[in-house]
């Protein structure tokens, strides 16, 4: 099958943890959008949602430059840790979490404003904080259209590429997830390799999204 | 009243889904605790087990099949891993000056090489050409190749690919070319730009071109005819080296360029169809 393993493994990792940082701030900002009212509000629901709409290459460039070696975030940050951090797998993850969050965004929002007000209204009277009311209610009972984000997350970060490649770069053994190896073995005309490694994309890509589908369906 | 009946309505799903996160949210979190912190992945530290060290190269998509061969022939020498991105010359070179953690950048051409050190992130002194590149035109399978570029006017040809002028330097030879028979305008409008130079021949390749004009180094080996163009039509393909400053091998980086230019290393380069530079040192 894969002469090399490395890039399964690398995208695996890419997206479960980009899946999972893009969950956790995605509900946050989902849970704000929904149940405050501020200035700006349109802005930055606007601002989420630019990811699915600008071409992934137009990201991979406006991340590049502002976090590449010659802005000022690229400096500070080689200062602190003595490496770049555009071409490294934590760009990878960037490149990843961007693009998935706002799936996580514009479904959660939906979900949580769906929730039964009165249901949260009985937690506020039982005395429970406003943050208890969001973890023990509207969370859960938010829970189907979350997990449908979620789900669409994860598919969005495993087959990221665009961005990717622009600044994490296609370096075998570091950064080369799965979709980059496909582009480079077709490059190459090694058409085999092509070949499984989109099969395996594919397969990965159904695989979690019938198990997502099932465990949304799933009472608990 | 109806508020007391919804809230009791709405008692077992709260019962429901106090103390616990969605089944799947669970899975997902522990999965990324186990995956972020299970280190770099196994394949990190090269596939070469014998702790010689390793070097990575940005090298111009023409490379692709000289620099592989290449490749192995270090390897097996100094037994220092070599991995390789392949790219088009000024994709590669926007990488090196922003960061990318690349040994050794060799450029089609010799700009980008020295706007590499313009940059600070290349050694001044290791600049060097080590090939002269040459152009040529291919056919899709069962095609004519062309015998001249003057024979791509009309509409036998109806879309003709090459390598993208605005990044690839083989793709500015292929405009040059082109221009320089006076054949460019009429052209214009059935090119297919590339992504870099072997992109281009996978296009031709796979039938979705009718012709091309690649890189000789791509093509040499293989079976498919193709058709030399005059060096005089373009500016010289001028290939050029430079270790950078933005990798963490200088020391088997240099190495690798010192094998480039050894015997081994131009044996290989002229089976290629490379113009090697008159041997100076």
């Amino acid at each position: 099958m894969l002469n090399d393993w490395f890039p399964l493994w690398m995208t695996l990792r890419v997206a479960t943890v980009a899946t999972a940082i893009a969950t956790v701030l995605g509900i946050a900002i989902a849970y704000l959008l929904a149940k405050t009212k501020f200035r700006g509000r349109a802005l930055v629901e606007a601002v989420v949602t630019l990811p699915i709409v600008i071409p992934p290459t137009v990201m991979g460039y406006f991340l590049l430059t502002a976090l590449g070696a010659n802005s000022a975030f690229g400096r500070a940050w080689e200062k602190l840790t003595g490496s770049a951090i555009v071409f490294t797998p934590t760009a990878a993850v960037i490149a990843a979490t961007i693009a998935a969050l706002p799936f996580v965004v514009r479904a959660s929002r939906a979900a949580i404003e769906e929730v039964d007000e009165r249901a949260e209204a009985a937690m506020r009277v039982a005395g429970h904080r406003e943050w208890k009311v969001a973890v023990l209610v509207t969370f859960p009972l938010a829970r189907r259209g979350i997990l449908a984000g979620v789900a669409l997350a994860g598919a969005r970060a495993l087959g990221e590429f665009g961005a990717t490649v622009m600044i994490a770069g296609n370096i075998p053994g570091r950064t080369q997830t799965l979709p980059i190896a496909v582009f480079d073995s077709v490059q190459a005309g090694d058409i085999g390799q092509a070949r499984s490694g989109s099969l395996l994309l594919v397969g990965i890509a159904v695989a979690a999204l019938v198990a997502m589908t099932m465990l949304s369906r799933r009472r608990p | 009243m109806d508020s007391f009946k919804a809230v009791a309505s709405n008692k077992r799903s709260i019962e429901r889904g106090v103390g616990q996160s969605p089944l799947g949210l669970r899975i997902l979190a522990i999965c990324a605790v186990v995956l972020g912190f299970s280190g770099c992945g196994p394949a990190n530290n090269g596939s070469n087990g014998t702790g010689a060290g390793q070097v990575v190269i940005a090298a111009a998509s023409d490379l692709r099949v000289a620099f592989t061969d290449l490749g192995s022939q270090f390897e097996d020498a100094t037994g220092i891993a070599v991995t390789f991105t392949f790219g088009s010359s000024g994709q590669l070179k926007e990488q090196v000056i922003n960061g990318a953690p690349f040994d050794v950048f060799a450029s089609a051409n010799e700009q980008f090489a020295l706007d590499v050190v313009e940059a600070d992130k290349g050694w001044p002194e290791t600049v060097q050409s080590y090939a002269r590149g040459r152009i040529v035109m291919v056919a899709r399978p069962g095609f004519d190749v062309p015998l001249s570029l003057v024979d791509l006017v009309g509409q036998d040809f109806v879309r003709i690919a090459i390598a993208h002028p605005a990044h690839a330097p083989y793709g500015i030879a292929a405009r040059e070319a082109l221009e320089s028979v006076g054949v460019y305008e009429d052209v214009k409008s059935r090119l297919v730009l590339g992504e870099n130079v072997s992109d281009t021949l996978r296009l031709v390749e796979s039938g979705n071109v009718d012709v091309a004009i690649v890189a000789l180094s791509l093509v040499v080996v293989g079976d498919a005819p193709y058709e030399l163009i005059p060096e005089n039509l373009h500016t010289p393909l001028k290939q050029s080296i430079v270790v950078t400053k933005t990798g963490d091998n200088e020391k088997s980086a240099r190495e690798f360029v010192e094998f480039l230019f050894s015997q081994s290393g131009r044996t290989v380069m002229e089976s290629y169809g490379f113009v090697l530079p008159v041997e100076s040192k």
